[in-house]
């Protein structure tokens, strides 16, 4: 399907720019969401000191290894654009409700400092957030035609269902906060290969 | 088989038990402490680490444990943990030299765990769980390239100044696409220094480096590090930064010309301005002390005593030169009185009877239209006039014997009036006053013919000071004495037909034998207040009934160092008018005391109580 070109010349950079600007504050978001899971990872480790062997534990627990998702730039390359959107879409659903609980969890707790509260509660909401723009953006792509209408919204009840299982409830803080860190690195990545990818740029 | 490998699985956890790492994948960071201890350290890996993201390298040592006899006994062999069923796996490329094990992109995977072990002979396994790692989390990223720095800006005194650095990328990180996000942290330090200044981290490839010291040589080296992720780079080979001293001499120099040449011109400036202003600023700074200052007269001449310089100025050089002069000066001056000795007449009244020319002079008698005086010229007819009438004062000459008079010398000063009109006999009684004129200046004092004036009403009158009418009675009385055949001269020199208005503004209250005489004037016509006897001629019929009351007088008045020179004189007489010769026409008055009257010719201007300028003569006369 075509959709409507909003330039008059109908030139290939000019209907693209305002996708650029939605890519570049999706993207700016996912990184400020990355820092913050960084942060809160990082203090984490200075109150809680890990356990030994802590590799082999959280690749076992994280939650998300059930989705797929590429382990590499090429792999990033070579994939569908619809395919990593919804990828995306999907780390990005499937940490709502863990996030949510974890800054409830952390409120609880009295050790926890003010500064580890806001970030967890600020984390949660940037996952809110980030998730709406992304779908913004497939909006937009489809809207263009550069993307299928395959990508459809993974945040229905029945998706949430097959997809997260309840292993993070028994998922610890600290795996619970390196599973999300590593994520939000996936997410971040991701969205810079599709944007490349869509958005053609110097180098890309 | 499986017991042995469990228990160097508890050997080896139990040993690292003992020092365990706090982050995954940064066992290598305890390389350190296995070297330093005692125990034999067995085979290890000591670092893995990835430049792009895409690719990664692990290195390992043989370690001690065991003596190996060539370095490829040992094997690698890494896990990937993405899936429950993974299994070991060789490295895929080799180099022993190194000791390295290199990772290419296919086998490269991120996000996920890696574990990697040692094999050596007879499968012994070397395994460490804290090499367990993640490829993001073992980034380092080369450090930039092209490094280079461009003066930005100069302080003003030349000595610090602003440096920008700007590099390129890594160009093995790509940056581009943004898979990789790098930052960049700059660190200086002065040439021979050992401490590095470090700026903030910050993703562009350009910096500012602020307040380098002018003359001195920096080196900068810049290394990266992944956004999110804590590992740094190496760092870049250093560059030098250094700015060359500005000479400040010159400017300093031109500075300093510029400044002294401003302050120079300031300076001469407000010189000029004092200079100009001079007399002004003097008079603001040093406002003159009030003097005593008599106008007219210079102060340096009466310091020097010179009086006859003084009073050859007063006098005046010459006839008609005083009165202007004078009457610049003692405008305000009550007392100066000017009259004016016309020495025109001298001729005349040399030729015969010098006496009577004189006395006819002196008195102002009318019959000196040509300057001659005889004694018949005078008209009888104005005997029983009033005393106003212009046209015989047109007729008649008047002189003004110019004197001004000075406190302290008095006897130098002469002041009397002529009086315009006289009675017939006048003239007679007049001649001894004219004789005695004649002899001099002092000798006219004796007479009482001469009064000094002090004044000149407004109304006419000539105030005279009364101190002088006693040494003229003094004297006539000597007179008398001298001249016995003059007793009736005498008697009617007694008698003085002139009028002249006695005024004493100091008040001696003295009044002599013949103003006594004369006085018929009730004390009413005295003007009270104004220190001065109004004493009205008498006829000369008057008998001197009453005595001299030399000291009797309505008014006692106290002394003045003035009075007590002349006497008062009895009579007085209204100016009438000025003639061309710009001198006082007097009005003499008849038996009756005539009233006062103010001359009716046409006084255009106000008369001061003091004088009459010759302007004002002029306008009299006119």
């Amino acid at each position: 399907m075509k959709a409507a070109s909003i330039c008059p010349n109908d030139q290939t950079g000019c209907h693209l720019l305002p996708l650029a600007n939605l890519f570049d504050r999706v993207i700016q978001h996912s990184a400020r969401m990355h820092g913050i899971s960084d942060d809160l990872h990082s203090e984490f480790e200075l109150y809680f000191l890990p356990s030994k062997n802590q590799i082999g534990r959280v690749s076992r627990n994280c939650h998300t290894s059930t989705i797929l998702t590429p382990n590499g730039k090429e792999n990033a390359q070579r994939i569908a654009r619809e395919e990593l959107a919804e990828i995306i879409l999907k780390l990005l659903v499937a940490w709502r409700d863990p996030l949510w609980h974890f800054h409830q969890s952390m409120s609880q707790h009295d050790e926890f400092t003010n500064f580890s509260s806001n970030k967890s509660l600020e984390m949660s909401d940037m996952v809110h957030e980030l998730r709406k723009g992304v779908l913004k953006v497939v909006e937009k792509m489809q809207m263009l035609g550069i993307i299928s209408n395959s990508v459809g919204d993974t945040g229905s009840p029945e998706a949430l269902l097959t997809s997260d299982s309840a292993e993070w409830r028994f998922m610890k803080d600290y795996d619970l906060l390196y599973c999300f860190r590593r994520d939000s690195n996936k997410i971040q990545n991701y969205l810079k290969i599709l944007k490349c990818r869509i958005v053609p740029k110097h180098g890309c | 088989m499986a017991v042995s490998l469990s228990y160097d699985l508890l050997l080896l956890l139990v040993i690292s038990s003992l020092d365990w790492s706090s982050t995954p994948g940064s066992a290598f960071l305890t390389d350190h402490n296995r070297m330093t201890s005692s125990a034999p350290v067995e085979p290890h890996f000591t670092e893995c680490m990835s430049r792009d993201l895409e690719t990664f390298r692990c290195w390992w040592s043989p370690g001690t444990f065991h003596n190996l006899s060539s370095p490829e006994e040992l094997r690698v062999f890494y896990l990937k943990r993405n899936s429950p069923s993974s299994e070991w796996k060789e490295c895929p490329e080799y180099s022993h030299l190194n000791r390295e094990c290199f990772f290419d992109a296919n086998h490269t995977s991120i996000w996920i765990p890696y574990c990697l072990q040692l094999r050596g002979q007879n499968n012994i396994t070397y395994f460490n769980e804290d090499d367990c790692f993640s490829v993001e989390n073992i980034v380092r990223p080369d450090p930039p390239v092209s490094l280079n720095w461009t003066l930005l800006i100069v302080s003003p005194s030349g000595l610090s100044y602003d440096v920008m650095v700007s590099w390129e990328p890594p160009p093995s990180a790509d940056v581009s696409t943004g898979w990789m996000r790098i930052e960049y942290e700059i660190q200086y330090r002065e040439r021979n220094a050992t401490t590095w200044e470090a700026l903030e981290t910050q993703p562009h490839t350009q910096q500012t480096i602020y307040g380098l010291q002018a003359g001195t040589e920096y080196e900068v080296h810049i290394r990266t590090k992944m956004k999110g992720f804590p590992k740094f780079g190496d760092f870049s080979d250093s560059i030098f930064v250094k700015v060359t001293e500005i000479p400040l001499r010159e400017s300093a120099v031109l500075l300093t010309l510029v400044l002294t040449f401003g302050v120079a011109g300031i300076l001469i400036l407000i010189m000029l301005i004092v200079v100009s202003h001079q007399q002004r600023l003097m008079m603001i700074l040093l406002p003159p002390v009030p003097a005593p200052k008599i106008k007219g007269i210079d102060s340096e001449l009466l310091k020097k005593g010179k009086l006859e310089e003084l009073d050859f100025i007063l006098n005046g050089g010459g006839l008609g030169g005083l009165p202007t002069y004078i009457s610049d000066y003692y405008q305000d001056e009550p007392w100066v009185e000017f009259i004016e000795v016309d020495e025109e007449d001298a001729d005349c009244g040399e030729k015969e009877d010098q006496k009577s020319s004189d006395t006819q002079r002196l008195l102002g008698l009318p019959q000196r239209s040509v300057g001659c005086f005889s004694a018949d010229s005078h008209p009888d007819d104005d005997s029983g006039r009033a005393s106003c009438y212009d046209t015989d004062l047109s007729e008649q000459d008047t002189h003004l014997l110019a004197a001004s008079l000075l406190p302290g010398q008095p006897e130098d000063e002469e002041a009397f009036l002529h009086p315009d009109e006289k009675a017939p006999a006048s003239e007679t009684n007049k001649s001894p006053l004219i004789q005695t004129e004649s002899e001099g200046k002092p000798t006219w004092i004796n007479t009482d013919l001469y009064a000094q004036v002090s004044n000149v009403m407004p109304s006419g009158g000539v105030v005279l000071s009364p101190g002088q009418q006693l040494r003229i009675q003094e004297n006539t009385e000597k007179e008398s004495q001298k001249k016995g055949t003059l007793g009736e001269d005498t008697s009617k020199l007694n008698k003085p037909q002139f009028q002249l208005l006695v005024v004493d503004p100091d008040g001696s209250g003295y009044t002599s034998e013949i103003t006594a005489r004369q006085i018929s004037t009730p004390p009413s016509s005295l003007v009270p207040g104004e220190g001065y006897q109004t004493i009205y001629p008498q006829p000369m019929e008057t008998k001197p009934a009453a005595p001299s009351e030399p000291n009797q007088s309505p008014y006692i008045l106290p002394d003045s160092p003035q009075t007590r020179l002349f006497a008062p004189v009895a009579d007085y007489t209204v100016v009438q008018e000025l003639d061309t010769h710009q001198s006082l026409l007097l009005n003499l008055p008849t038996q009756q005391p005539p009233p006062p009257c103010l001359p009716q010719h046409p006084l255009k201007a106000p008369v001061a109580i003091g004088y009459v300028t010759p302007d004002l003569l002029g306008n009299l006369s006119s």
